[in-house]
């Protein structure tokens, strides 16, 4: 009974609450962090109250707990990464536990998920995520990275899995998802463009809005400070760009927070966008960073088909000439892609690269087309020198 | 009622219970009825009292709202919320005369969630799973379906609160299939559309916005001064985007003064002032949630101003300057000439003007007739 109580908490995120009924009680005083401390108080204070339910806590100190290090390599599941060097042709290859880390199970009915054993430590899963970061996802000789991406994934998940598991609140959790958020939106980037069956962009895109709205919970909810908080709330608003949501939540942050130059930047951005001012968003994306530059490319398409559609309109003319020129400047694109642009929409450009623009030409492309590849030499200029490593960790 | 024995509380409970009579029994149930403040019903453990007088599930529903009060006269709201889940819990098993046993008790419920600190999101599930039993009781039964507004009205207060608006979508649709839809009670129904209309203003459906704001205004009743106030705060920023400004008596009569620099810096094409006005309440809108439906009102300011250039000049070949100017003189900070073309092919995209940029003439040429709509006209 207490198996398929505990593998249903985990197949959900840790934001939705678990089930109705009088166990409530039990559960929720532990699921809330810091914040709640009167309810909790006052639970423990009263008498009669019985069986407070315990949560696990994990006591295996290496990446990957023993028990599944011997599974996997007698079951010859270890992934090429995590095999012992030199073992690699043996029959029965080795696994390196310096580089095997434990990796994500769908939970089960039977299945403990909860064996001090199998669960790390937020320390250790720290540690874990550190590893993953600076030694696979930024290594310079592991290839290639779909293939990186994928393990770096699968191995995050089950990280937060054993987070989620052990009820992980507090420093340790932010940094872990900071980290990972930093990780899927430079992946979304990296990966935009790779056929399907190699990279999902809205498996990435689900995990990193889980991720992220984990974060933006803690940094609400826990006690400050969070020298991060700036750089992620402004991530989240080029991220989710067009969100009402995500703007209704940046407006009711605190002014300090709002008028911070980050968060007001990608604010100014946001209202482009809601407005409908696709020069105004392109000129003010230039000042953004190679990781907002990443967290924003994904709308750029689509600011690009906005200026497109509303000049279409806005200069509908037999007579109207306009510079191509021009128009390759206020998209921010060389002049030979905005010619590219304007012939998928429609648009005509004369001999003279004078565009033509007129409202009955427009026409909106076949479903699919990823416009947001024209911009990704501009965001890759602006990763310069910058490591993947030092990316993820959040140099600037 | 304040002075009742126990015995005697129980008898009339009985009564109730025998005689069908839903509207009593809620009330014997209810923390607005008097009762609540008599110590001697204010017990701590009534089940076995409660066992000898009623019957199942009344003698658990009736021992924890006891327990209830008791957790009360105590201001233990935590205890008071753990209790009348039970009670919420035993009032769904029940007919149809006992709905307004059920309705008084979650409301109860609601409010304790609220007063004791609870996370939101518990009293959410709580709701969510009363009404799902609810409807799991309904089957084909059409006379369960009578609570079902009440129900999912108290979940869309809840879904509001949370900002979990898309929860929303399923309980729209489930009272859109219901064929009962127009026979609940006008205040269920003013309720239910007034959080329809939040809903459509929020997804910028604005025209059914507001008709359903409209409807909910004037359905609700004229005593209500504070719904009204609330209802209306969601209709004028709806209103002013489709061209209806407010009048300086409608804001006096309730108190609604925050709009009014809003609304004249709407209709003079005052950039500036709107800018000032929005920041001045900011709190206000960010609060109820309208601050970026006011912000989309800029459009409709550039429009009102640049309809004023349009009349300043009287020629239908406007230079692109004299706009770039007039926004400079309300202060809107950093536009160039490329924004102005931007915004202005805007405007005609939309329909706000009638007529064309002409990018080598540097001029904006606008239709000799009717070359800026009526707002109502437009979207």
């Amino acid at each position: 009974m207490s198996n398929r109580r505990t593998s249903r908490r985990i197949s959900h995120s840790q934001r939705r609450g678990p089930p109705a009924g009088r166990e409530w009680r039990k559960n929720q005083g532990t699921w809330r962090s810091q914040g709640e401390t009167a309810m909790k108080e006052a639970e423990e204070e009263k008498p009669g109250c019985q069986e407070q339910e315990t949560v696990p806590r994990g006591s295996c100190q290496s990446m990957c707990p023993l028990r599944e290090l011997r599974e996997r390599e007698a079951q010859k599941r270890l992934h090429r990464f995590e095999i012992l060097e030199g073992t690699e042709k043996d029959r029965r290859p080795r696994a390196d536990p310096s580089r095997i880390v434990k990796e994500y199970s769908r939970p089960a009915a039977g299945k403990d998920s909860t064996i001090p054993t199998d669960l790390r430590p937020p320390a250790v899963l720290l540690k874990t995520v550190c590893y993953l970061i600076d030694d696979v996802a930024a290594s310079p000789s592991l290839h290639p990275w779909t293939e990186v991406y994928n393990f770096v994934f699968d191995r995050l998940r089950s990280v937060k899995q054993d987070m989620i598991i052990q009820r992980v609140s507090g420093l340790e959790s932010m940094t872990i998802l900071e980290l990972t958020v930093r990780f899927l939106i430079y992946a979304s980037y990296r990966l935009c463009g790779e056929p399907l069956r190699l990279y999902d962009p809205r498996i990435n895109d689900t995990h990193l809005q889980e991720s992220l709205s984990w974060l933006l919970d803690c940094y609400a909810t826990g006690a400050g400070p969070h020298p991060n908080q700036e750089e992620f709330q402004a991530l989240s608003l080029l991220y989710n760009l067009g969100s009402t949501r995500a703007m209704q939540h940046a407006m009711e942050l605190p002014e300090r927070l709002r008028n911070s130059p980050t968060v007001s930047l990608a604010l100014s951005i946001s209202r482009a966008f809601l407005e409908r001012n696709p020069v105004r968003l392109l000129r003010l994306s230039q000042k953004l960073n190679f990781l907002q530059s990443c967290a924003l490319h994904r709308h750029l398409g689509t600011c690009c088909r906005d200026l497109l559609l509303i000049y279409s309109h806005g200069h509908s003319s037999r007579n109207c000439r306009f510079p191509l020129n021009r128009l390759a400047e206020l998209l921010a694109l060389e002049r030979s892609l905005t010619a590219q642009l304007c012939q998928t929409y429609g648009v005509e450009v004369n001999q003279d690269n004078q565009v033509v623009f007129s409202k009955t030409a427009f026409t909106e492309p076949e479903q699919g087309k990823l416009h947001c590849e024209l911009y990704h030499n501009k965001v890759a200029e602006k990763q310069r020198d910058l490591t993947v490593g030092s990316v993820i960790h959040g140099y600037t | 009622m304040a002075h009742i024995t126990i015995n005697q509380y129980l008898q009339q409970v009985l009564e109730a219970v025998d005689n069908r009579e839903g509207s009593f029994c809620a009330e014997l149930l209810s923390f607005k009825h008097p009762h609540v403040a008599n110590p001697r019903l204010q017990l701590s453990s009534p089940e076995e009292k409660c066992q000898q007088v009623l019957e199942p599930p009344y003698d658990e529903m009736v021992a924890a709202h006891l327990r209830c009060t008791y957790a009360v006269a105590n201001h233990d709201f935590i205890e008071a919320y753990k209790f009348q889940t039970l009670v919420a819990f035993q009032s769904h098993k029940e007919e149809n005369w006992a709905l307004p046993v059920m309705f008084a008790v979650t409301l109860d419920l609601r409010i304790f969630a609220n007063n004791s600190e609870q996370s939101i999101k518990m009293s959410k599930q709580k709701q969510k799973a009363a009404l799902l039993w609810f409807c799991s009781r309904a089957g084909i039964d059409d006379s369960k379906k009578w609570g079902m507004l009440f129900l999912i009205n108290q979940l869309f207060k809840i879904y509001f609160k949370i900002n979990k608006l898309h929860l929303c979508k399923p309980l729209i649709r489930a009272i859109d299939s219901s064929n009962l839809k127009n026979d609940y009670s006008m205040a269920q129904r003013v309720t239910y559309k007034y959080y329809v209309g939040r809903k459509a203003m929020f997804d910028s459906d604005f025209k059914p916005a507001e008709e359903y704001l409209s409807f909910s205004f004037q359905h609700c009743h004229r005593s209500s001064q504070k719904n009204k106030r609330m209802i209306l705060i969601y209709l004028l920023p709806v209103k002013m985007l489709l061209g209806h400004m407010p009048t300086h008596q409608l804001l006096r009569k309730y108190d609604l003064m925050q709009f009014a620099d809003v609304t004249k810096a709407v209709s003079e094409g005052n950039l500036l002032l709107l800018n000032e006005a929005l920041v001045k309440h900011e709190t206000f809108f960010i609060r109820c949630g309208i601050f970026l439906i006011l912000e989309k009102l800029k459009i409709i300011t550039y429009r009102n101003l640049f309809k004023k250039v349009y009349q300043l000049l009287r020629t239908h070949q406007l230079p692109l300057d004299a706009f770039l100017v007039a926004l400079r003189m309300m202060q809107v900070d950093e536009v160039n000439i490329d924004e102005v073309q931007c915004i202005l092919a805007n405007l005609i995209y939309m329909g706000h003007i009638k007529g064309y940029i002409s990018h080598q003439h540097q001029k904006l040429v606008v239709s000799k007739q009717n070359p800026f709509p009526p707002l109502s006209s437009v979207s």
